[in-house]
């Protein structure tokens, strides 16, 4: 055996090969790794409502006393209106584990149906597991529109 | 009793760290005495041209299509409706799609050719014949694996041609006597080619196949060990 090339001494012809053997076999690597990561990293179509920082839709989508469950910023959101004067859309992603709630009809309150979180249409926790409220967006009727906004 | 040079056959290793790593493994696994008996000291012979190359080609060919297709099979689907837009969005808009499904389409070409010039060697030189025998047995084996998972997976796109090929190559053996018609139904699922067929067609050639042919590959491999390379005659 020569020198080792690591061990600083003189350069050698076979620390020098080696280093470049080394090289060649580290640009093969990037060059399997890089298109095979590239290949399966995910492309997600974008789906309506992505990525907009506020969105429409007529009244007549949400009556009194329901509510209506649309993709607002990339996740499920709520529009719900109690009566005439209040309309409250809250993100329906569960504050527990990240459930999507569900509409209670009975208690006109929301549910989840994982681990039985429950929800006012405010989004403030009632009971079960879930540590906070669900996060609110702004939303108010102009002109026969419901417009939803970030808060 | 720490080494500073650890030697292997023709390697030796004086990076502490991997010395380390693989005392450890050799102490629980008998790992030198793996490497000894089966790679030292079963290196090819000189006598070995490029001609004796063409298994292990068709091997590495072998191991392409499994990790290709093992890729391949995150973006496919296997339904009548998505097949065909599937592929063609791997081949349009996946990155590298074109090039990952390239290589399966091809390699699977490539080892038709590699598997004809392997046997056709093996015959010219007469090294099927005695005590060999079983070795040409598993191999055309695995020929007609191959030819199965190439008729399979041709399925898959849901091409005109694909769909009709299969027409073809379901009605061939219809041709049999008094069996023909059963083993057409059988392989079709049904009377025609559909979802049906689709589907059995997928699960023949991305889980039954490779993991029969896999096996059969190691037996073949497992003789030549057992027997020794044939030397020129
Ligand atoms: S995720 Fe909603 S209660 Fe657990």
């Amino acid at each position: 055996m020569t020198t080792d090339a690591m061990s600083g001494n003189e350069p050698t012809r076979r620390g020098f090969l080696d280093l470049a053997l080394g090289l060649l076999g580290a640009i093969s690597a990037i060059g399997v790794v890089y298109p095979v990561g590239m290949y399966l990293w995910p492309r997600v179509d974008k789906k309506e409502g992505d990525e907009t920082r506020s969105m429409k839709l007529p009244v007549g989508d949400v009556p009194i006393g329901e509510a209506k469950f649309v993709r607002f910023l990339n996740k499920p959101a709520v529009i719900m209106r109690p009566n005439e004067q209040e309309i409250y859309a809250l993100s329906a992603v569960c504050t527990h584990l990240g459930c999507v709630v569900k509409w209670n009809d009975a208690g006109k309150d929301l549910f989840c149906p994982c681990h039985g979180g429950k929800f006012d249409v405010k989004g403030n926790v009632l009971g079960g597991p879930p540590p906070k409220p669900l996060p609110s967006f702004t939303a108010k009727i102009e002109n026969e529109y419901i417009v939803v906004a970030e808060a | 009793m720490e080494m500073n040079t650890l030697e292997l056959g023709p390697i030796k290793i004086k990076n502490r760290l991997l010395i380390r790593i693989f005392s450890a493994l050799d102490d629980r696994l008998g790992l030198r005495e793996i490497l000894n008996d089966e790679v030292f000291e079963k290196i090819s012979p000189a006598y070995l041209g490029l001609w004796s190359c063409f298994g292990g080609i068709t091997f590495f060919l072998f191991i392409n299509q499994v990790v290709t297709g093992m890729l391949v099979m995150v973006y496919y689907q296997p339904t009548i409706e998505q097949a065909h837009a599937s592929v063609a969005h791997i081949m349009n808009e996946v990155p590298f799609g074109w090039l990952v499904r390239g290589m399966h389409a091809w390699g699977s070409n490539l080892m038709i050719v590699t598997i004809i010039i392997h046997m056709a060697k093996i015959f010219v030189h007469g090294i099927y014949k005695a005590p060999r025998e079983l070795n040409w047995v598993t191999g055309v084996t695995l020929l007609l694996l191959t030819l199965g998972l190439s008729f399979s997976g041709y399925l898959l796109p849901w091409t005109q041609l694909a769909y009709w090929a299969t027409v073809v190559g379901t009605e061939t053996p219809a041709a049999m006597p008094y069996v023909g018609e059963y083993i057409r139904f059988a392989m079709r699922g049904g009377d025609d080619i559909s979802q049906v067929t689709l589907t059995r067609f997928f699960a023949l050639h991305v889980m039954i196949m490779p993991v029969t042919i896999a096996a059969v590959i190691g037996l073949h491999i497992a003789q030549i060990r057992r027997q020794g390379i044939a030397g020129p005659l």
